[in-house]
């Protein structure tokens, strides 16, 4: 197990979804990924298909109809899974929490490991949220 | 026991898997600084399949039974291909009559097991992928065995592979010659997109179709899929060296020409966009054939 | 003879008021049954692009207000419509003219519950599935 977890650290596979976001945060996040701040260095990587993902990083507050979908997306993916949520609007729904249309803030739809305040996060501030995520993966052993 | 040897660690199985990781990682690497980037690390690619090996595999209800015995398929018959080529490189007289027909039957193989695995899933986006890498497939065959036949003839006829390395020592290496040239340059599209990079990414990778031919995949089968890849990405450099550029083959030189080639497919992998399938495939049956079939004249006429 | 002198002269008696806030933004206000008649005028005959629709309620009536372009001269047209009668609101669609209007027109009636007579596809566009049907959110008097 221990080997598992120390391997999971160094290479996190993460794929995006966005339950109802302005695309800000979905901006930001790729701006990571470009040369200024590469990720890939730290074992980043953006993958394709939530098969292949270790983390899960949403955005949006939590619209009614993308819950259903959120909820599938995350059955999909193989456990051990992290789920990050990224921005305010997934955090605590920003402005639109007394709204008709969205459900409640990420946690309580899904289990979430790391919060990333921001509208949108720095990419300064979603790396510090992922060392804070490697390191809680390591004390978690 | 010097079979198991053979198979199991030297040139086997776990000699191809070290040095193709290490291949993957030369070329993510070189990406990376050609994109003005620091890259990963020279452990990621271990790490990467120590990290899927823990992970749970989750299996589709509409898959089949080849859903998880296709990935194997293709590992097995890379690991075949690294151990033939390698022991007919250290040892010019270990192979036998007709291995080259081998080695070209068996290099079809993990295309094939790509192709099952992805119909096997059911998932119409692999599907889509599935259909797409049949096409390539038919594309980039016909080309690369006609250069191969090019070798063959400069070779006098013979289709064993450890005869086209002793021939290269008494009479120049193939790539020297107006024949060898041209056919070298077929050999290294048809391996461009047999290794599945960048002009012809089609099949898998793509922003089109979230992952194509591996959508379904994970944990363990995902893990033998990407061996396969970067055992290939080892292993076919290895057979382009051996066919054309057979002549000075000591550790050292076979390093450097590996190394060398790997550049060029960085390269033409950094500088071009991905072609539609439809575009790869007049690629292929149009110029590319028609430099095959040139150097296939001029092989035959001596040059 | 421009475009707004056309207007005016076409369908002169029948536009209610007519303010210009600046030289390219004109605003008309039209009865309910004229609209049908003013936009078949402005689009097929001057060649005006519709842009949208906007719904809002106000205390006074439900306002509906067609934007339409001219876009060799940069001016827009916003034509009004006022529906006093907030219990059973209607007014005539405007997809048999253009068929840009019909998701627009969908989505005034979900949120809004305006009724477009002849309207040929009146079904949810962006609430969810399992909304109740007749809650219609944009409304002043909308209880979550």
């Amino acid at each position: 197990m221990d080997l598992r977890l120390k391997a999971l650290t160094k290479s996190i596979w993460v794929f995006h979804v966005s339950a109802g976001s302005c695309n800000n945060c979905d901006i930001e996040i790729l701006d990571c990924l470009t040369p200024r701040f590469d990720l890939e260095r730290f074992g980043i990587q953006l993958v394709g298909s939530v098969r292949h993902a270790d983390a899960l990083l949403v955005t949006g507050a939590m619209n009614r109809k993308a819950v259903p979908r959120l909820k599938k997306i995350y059955e999909q993916a193989p456990k051990p899974c992290l789920v990050v949520a990224c921005g305010i609007c997934a955090i605590s729904q920003n402005m639109f929490r007394d709204s008709y249309s969205m459900l409640g803030p990420l946690d309580s739809i899904l289990p979430v490991d790391v919060y990333i305040p921001g509208c949108p996060p720095k990419p300064e501030a979603m790396i510090s949220g992922i060392v804070k995520l490697v390191n809680k993966i390591k004390n978690k052993k | 026991m010097r079979v198991l040897f053979d198979y199991l660690i030297f040139p086997g199985f776990l000699f191809t898997v070290c040095l193709g990781l290490m291949a993957a990682w030369v070329e993510r690497k070189v990406t990376a600084r050609i994109q003005w980037r620091v890259g990963p690390p020279w452990y990621q690619n271990f790490v990467d399949i120590i990290k899927l090996l823990g992970k749970e595999t989750v299996l589709p209800r509409s898959a089949s039974l080849t859903f998880l015995l296709s990935p194997y398929l293709g590992l097995l018959s890379t690991l075949l291909v690294a151990v033939i080529l390698g022991k007919n490189l250290i040892f010019s007289s270990a192979g036998f009559q007709a291995d080259l027909i081998v080695l070209l039957y068996l290099l079809v193989i993990p295309a094939i097991a790509t192709i099952i695995g992805a119909s096997s899933s059911g998932n119409p986006l692999a599907s889509v992928g599935a259909s797409r890498e049949i096409k390539l497939v038919l594309s980039y065959e016909l080309p690369f065995i006609l250069a191969v036949i090019a070798v063959i003839i400069r070779s006098k006829g013979s289709i064993q592979l450890g005869e086209i390395l002793s021939n290269q020592a008494d009479f120049g290496s193939n790539i020297f010659s107006w024949s060898g040239f041209l056919a070298f340059m077929v050999a290294i599209f048809c391996m461009q997109a047999k290794l599945g990079m960048n002009p012809f990414d089609i099949a898998e990778a793509e922003q089109e179709i979230m992952a194509g031919t591996m959508i379904e995949y994970s944990g363990l089968p995902l893990a033998v899929f990407k061996l396969t890849k970067a055992c290939l990405l080892y292993t076919m450099p290895l057979l382009l060296i051996a066919l054309f550029m057979g002549r000075a083959i000591s550790p050292v030189f076979l390093l450097l020409k590996f190394i060398a080639i790997l550049v060029v497919i960085i390269l033409i992998k950094n500088t071009n966009p991905r072609l539609r399938i439809d575009q790869a495939m007049k690629f292929f049956w149009g110029p590319v054939t028609l430099l095959a079939v040139i150097s296939l004249i001029l092989a035959l006429k001596g040059l | 003879m421009d475009t707004k002198a056309k207007i005016k002269e076409s369908l002169g008696s029948r536009v209610i008021s007519w303010s210009e806030c600046s030289p390219r933004r004109v605003y008309l206000t039209v009865k309910k049954e004229d609209i049908f008649e003013l936009s078949r005028f402005l689009f097929k005959e001057l060649g005006l692009r519709f842009v949208t629709a906007s719904g809002i309620d106000t205390p006074r009536a439900f306002e509906i207000i067609y934007h339409f372009s001219d876009d060799a001269a940069g001016v827009v047209y916003s034509a009004r419509v006022l529906l006093e009668d907030k219990l059973h609101p209607q007014v005539d669609s405007l997809t048999p003219i253009f068929s840009g209007a019909e998701w627009v027109e969908r989505e005034i009636w979900e949120m809004l519950g305006i009724n477009f007579k002849n309207h040929p596809n009146l079904k949810r566009l962006l609430l969810a599935e399992d909304w109740p049907q007749g809650k219609y959110p944009l409304r002043q008097d909308y209880e979550p």
